[in-house]
């Protein structure tokens, strides 16, 4: 553990931790909120135009959906390291945080091939291949689990 | 500068507290003259209304929240007859939430067809009613927490009984109520900020080519995003008020959701954006201007809520 226990003593992970100054530990876990609803909120609209909604709009108009994905992803990267780093030794050690991990790298992970489908389907093309559909629901599914693992995290680890 | 929370909600309750009873007759009143004049554009200003009060019906009854801790315990004051006028305008706040969001429901679709779906109009109709009917109920009961001398009659329930402190109990003292409220409050958000980001997004030019009309169907993932947060919302205000009173993040909030609200109304009826079919249609500065407005809005919301416990007292 000496790593995890190195990383919470850094000025940083302490300043983040300890300081009574807004704009430590509650302005980087508000901006990972906000990161949160713009990255899965846009990411459920596009699963929900390629399961059927909105269908008419053709999947090229969707690409701002990854331009918005990539900003509040790093958003979101940056300030989860920061909240790790925080409290190295409780997140490092706790199955529920590795849990909800898991699930965001899940959740993450179906966007590469969503996007080079979205770049590579021609606008006159309204059938959405069943891969893709079946990507949706995953991602549908997957940010669903990896909010509600990260918002438990609350009441199981650090409550 | 003076803090909000230097804000008299007392007061702010005394004047709220009409709208859901007077702006009910106003809608009601609007409804039935269009249903004589068969005046469809009349219909529309009905539920537009009908909206605009299901939204400060909220705020109408948060303050009345706020006021209770203000009264409680102050000379002849009985604290069962606040209870109790809690309990009846809980219940017309959850019809006037339905009402409004069917009426919303055929708002939205009468933008797509020209005209308001009738079994969708008389449904809201009749729920305004109803929700009037409790309302009036709630305001008569209101009036004798301040006015024994109008001859209300002594409330002798216990305080177990009241549908206010039953909710109170399962939010406090069950172990999953209040993380899984939490979570699908998370989860409602994400959805209505990303249905508002496309939406806003079309406007201030992404998606050029494609007609407002085809985002405008993603208008309904939105208000289901909108709806789960208030049902959960008000399940942490009815829970834990002492957590929200006082709170100046919170009464920002309360604010940023009006405006939140409003814009949510305009961008379902927007008359502009919607007589354009073929996707070329462009924003004006105003539209424009509208868009990062609702944007900033539904940040603002997100921002006061998620600060309740650093810069409110919120846990």
């Amino acid at each position: 553990m000496g790593f995890l226990t190195w990383l919470e003593s850094l000025p940083l992970s302490v300043w983040v931790h300890e300081s009574p100054s807004v704009w430590a530990q509650p302005t980087v876990m508000t901006l990972h909120t906000m990161g949160m609803g713009v990255l899965v909120g846009a990411s459920w609209v596009l699963d929900l135009r390629l399961l059927g909604i909105s269908r008419s709009i053709p999947l090229s108009a969707f690409r701002w959906v990854f331009r918005a994905v990539a900003i509040s992803l790093v958003v979101n990267i940056v300030t989860g390291v920061l909240l790790f780093m925080a409290r190295a030794s409780l997140w490092g050690t706790a199955f529920p945080f590795l849990l909800k991990i898991l699930l965001v790298f899940a959740s993450a992970a179906t966007l590469l091939p969503l996007r080079s489908y979205v770049l590579q389907t021609p606008d006159d093309q309204v059938e959405v291949s069943s891969k893709a559909r079946r990507l949706a629901m995953i991602s549908i599914a997957a940010w669903a689990a990896a909010i509600t693992a990260g918002r438990l995290l609350a009441y199981t680890v650090a409550g | 500068m003076p803090s909000i929370t230097s804000l008299n909600l007392t007061h702010f309750h005394l004047l709220l507290n009409h709208v859901p009873t007077i702006g009910s007759v106003a809608a009601l009143g609007l409804f039935i003259i269009a249903f004589i004049r068969r005046d469809e554009g009349l219909k529309l200003v009905g539920l537009e209304v009908l909206f605009l009060i299901a939204l400060l019906t909220f705020p109408a009854f948060f303050t009345g929240i706020a006021a209770f801790s203000k009264l409680r315990g102050q000379p002849g004051i009985s604290e069962a007859a606040i209870r109790l006028h809690e309990d009846v305008a809980l219940y017309g706040f959850t019809w006037m939430e339905f009402a409004g969001f069917i009426g919303w429901v055929a708002l939205w679709q009468a933008r797509r067809r020209g005209r308001a779906a009738r079994g969708l109009l008389n449904t809201s109709f009749v729920l305004l009613i109803v929700a009037f009917a409790v309302m009036a109920r709630a305001a008569n009961l209101g009036g004798d927490i301040r006015h024994p001398e109008i001859g209300g009659a002594a409330v002798t329930i216990a305080q177990a009984q009241f549908l206010g402190s039953k909710i109170s109990d399962v939010m406090v003292n069950s172990p999953w109520a209040w993380p899984a409220s939490e979570t699908v409050h998370f989860l409602g958000l994400s959805l209505s900020f990303g249905v508002l980001l496309a939406i806003n997004l079309r406007i201030l030019g992404a998606m050029k080519r494609v007609p407002f009309a085809e985002v405008h169907r993603l208008l309904p993932w939105g208000m289901l995003g909108f709806g789960l947060n208030l049902i959960t919302g008000i399940l942490f205000v009815v829970g834990q008020p002492k957590q929200y009173i006082d709170s100046a993040p919170f009464y920002w909030k309360v604010v940023f959701l009006m405006i939140a609200g409003a814009n949510f109304l305009y961008l379902t009826v927007f008359r502009k954006a919607w007589s354009d079919t073929r996707g070329v249609w462009t924003a004006s500065g105003a539209d424009k201007a509208m868009a990062y407005v609702s944007m900033f809005a539904w940040l603002a919301t997100l921002y006061c809520g998620r600060m309740l416990p650093f810069i409110g007292h919120s846990f």
